[in-house]
C-alpha cells in the first residue's frame, strides 16, 4: 500500500496552506533546525571522539556520555520538532526524494544504536571496553549520524 | 579599484568559472561546509556550555578547552576552506548579499570574544578551573560566543534566500 496519500494530505492540510504563506516561516524552521542539528552533533562527538580514544580522555567515559546525554535528547528534540513542519511544506517532493527515503532508514538504524548498543557501553564499566570495541563504536555512530546529515542536506540540493 | 570591481576580477579567475560551472563542485562543497562546521561549532558549544555554566560542570574549564581544540580546528580548517571556496565561486553573488556581510561580522566579533577571553580571564583558569560556577568573565565570554555563533548559523543559512540583496 503506498503512503503517497498521506504526503499529498499533509501537504494539503489547512495548517500547511496557512505556514506557507507566511514569508519567513520556512527559513526560520530552516535556520532552527540547522541550530538544533549543531547542538546535537557536539553533544554525539564529545562522546564519539572520547570513544575514539580522543578529547576528554582524562575524563570517566560514563561520565562524559551523561553530561552530553541532555544536549543530545535536547538537540534531537528540537530536530524533530523543526522537521515535521519542513516535511509538511514539501512532503510531495520528499515523497518522490530517494535521498529522503535513504536519511530515514539510516536514522532509525542510527536511533536504535545511539540509545541500546551505544548508550548501554557508554554507561558500563568502561575496562570492559578494551582497545578497540571503544573506536568501533564511536566510529560507527560518527558514519551512521553523516549518512543521516549528508542526504538531508542533499535533498535541498539534488532531489 | 572597488571592492565590487575586485570581487568581479576575482569572479573571471579561470578556477572561480571552473568551480562555478562544474556539475558537483557546489553540492560537494556545501555539504563539507554543513558537516564540518557541525564538528566545529558543535564543539565550540560544549565548551560554552561549561563556561557559562550551562553543562558539562564535572569536567575542568582547561580540560575541556585544551583537549578539544584540536577537533575544533580540524572543524574550522575544514569549514572556512570550503566556505571560502563557495564564496571563490561567485564573490559578487555574495557581494549583494547584506546577509553575508552581517554574518562576517558575527564570526569577526565570535573571534574578538575568544581571544579577549583567552588573554584576560582565562590566565587565572587554575584558581577556578573545577568549581560549578565559572568567574563573571567566563559566563560572559561563554555566553557571548553561544548567541554570535548561532548569529553566525543563523545569518549563514539565510544567505541562502535572497532576501536584502542589493546591486
Amino acid at each position: 500500500m503506498s503512503i503517497l496519500p498521506f504526503f499529498e494530505w499533509m501537504e494539503g492540510l489547512a495548517v500547511t496552506e496557512s505556514l506557507r504563506s507566511v514569508p519567513w516561516f520556512g527559513a526560520m524552521i530552516n535556520v532552527m533546525h540547522l541550530l538544533s542539528l549543531v547542538v546535537f552533533a557536539g553533544g554525539l562527538l564529545i562522546v564519539d571522539i572520547r570513544l575514539m580514544g580522543g578529547g576528554l580522555t582524562k575524563q570517566p567515559l560514563s561520565q562524559v556520555a551523561r553530561e552530553a546525554r541532555p544536549w543530545v535528547i535536547g538537540g534531537f528534540i528540537g530536530l524533530f520538532l523543526t522537521g515535521i513542519p519542513q516535511l509538511m511544506l514539501t512532503a510531495i517532493k520528499e515523497y518522490y526524494a530517494p535521498l529522503f527515503w535513504f536519511k530515514m532508514e539510516v536514522m532509525v538504524v542510527a536511533l536504535i544504536f545511539t540509545f541500546t548498543v551505544r548508550h548501554w557501553l557508554t554507561m558500563g564499566d568502561e575496562a570492559r571496553l578494551g582497545r578497540i570495541w571503544g573506536k568501533v563504536v564511536g566510529l560507527v555512530s560518527i558514519v551512521l549520524w553523516s549518512a543521516v546529515a549528508i542526504p538531508a542536506r542533499l535533498i535541498g540540493l539534488v532531489g | 579599484m572597488t571592492l565590487r570591481e575586485w570581487f568581479e576580477w576575482v569572479e573571471n579567475f579561470s578556477t572561480s568559472i571552473a568551480l562555478r560551472e562544474s556539475t558537483y563542485g557546489y553540492t560537494i562543497l556545501l555539504t563539507a561546509h554543513v558537516v564540518s562546521m557541525c564538528l566545529f561549532l558543535g564543539l565550540i558549544i560544549m565548551m560554552d556550555l561549561r563556561l557559562a555554566g550551562f553543562g558539562n560542570l564535572r569536567t575542568p574549564v582547561s580540560e575541556i578547552q585544551k583537549r578539544l581544540f584540536p577537533w575544533q580546528i580540524v572543524g574550522l580548517v575544514i569549514t572556512s576552506l570550503s566556505g571560502f571556496l563557495l564564496f571563490y565561486s561567485q564573490p559578487t553573488r555574495y557581494y549583494g548579499k547584506a546577509l553575508f556581510w552581517i554574518k562576517l561580522v558575527f564570526m569577526a566579533l565570535a573571534g574578538v570574544n575568544a581571544l579577549a577571553f583567552h588573554v584576560t580571564t582565562y590566565r587565572s583558569v587554575s584558581r577556578w578551573n573545577t568549581e560549578r560556577v565559572t568567574p563573571f568573565g567566563a559566563r560572559l565570554a561563554g555566553v557571548l560566543s553561544l548567541v554570535l555563533w548561532a548569529g553566525v548559523v543563523v545569518f549563514g543559512r539565510l544567505t541562502a534566500y535572497n532576501w536584502f540583496t542589493y546591486e
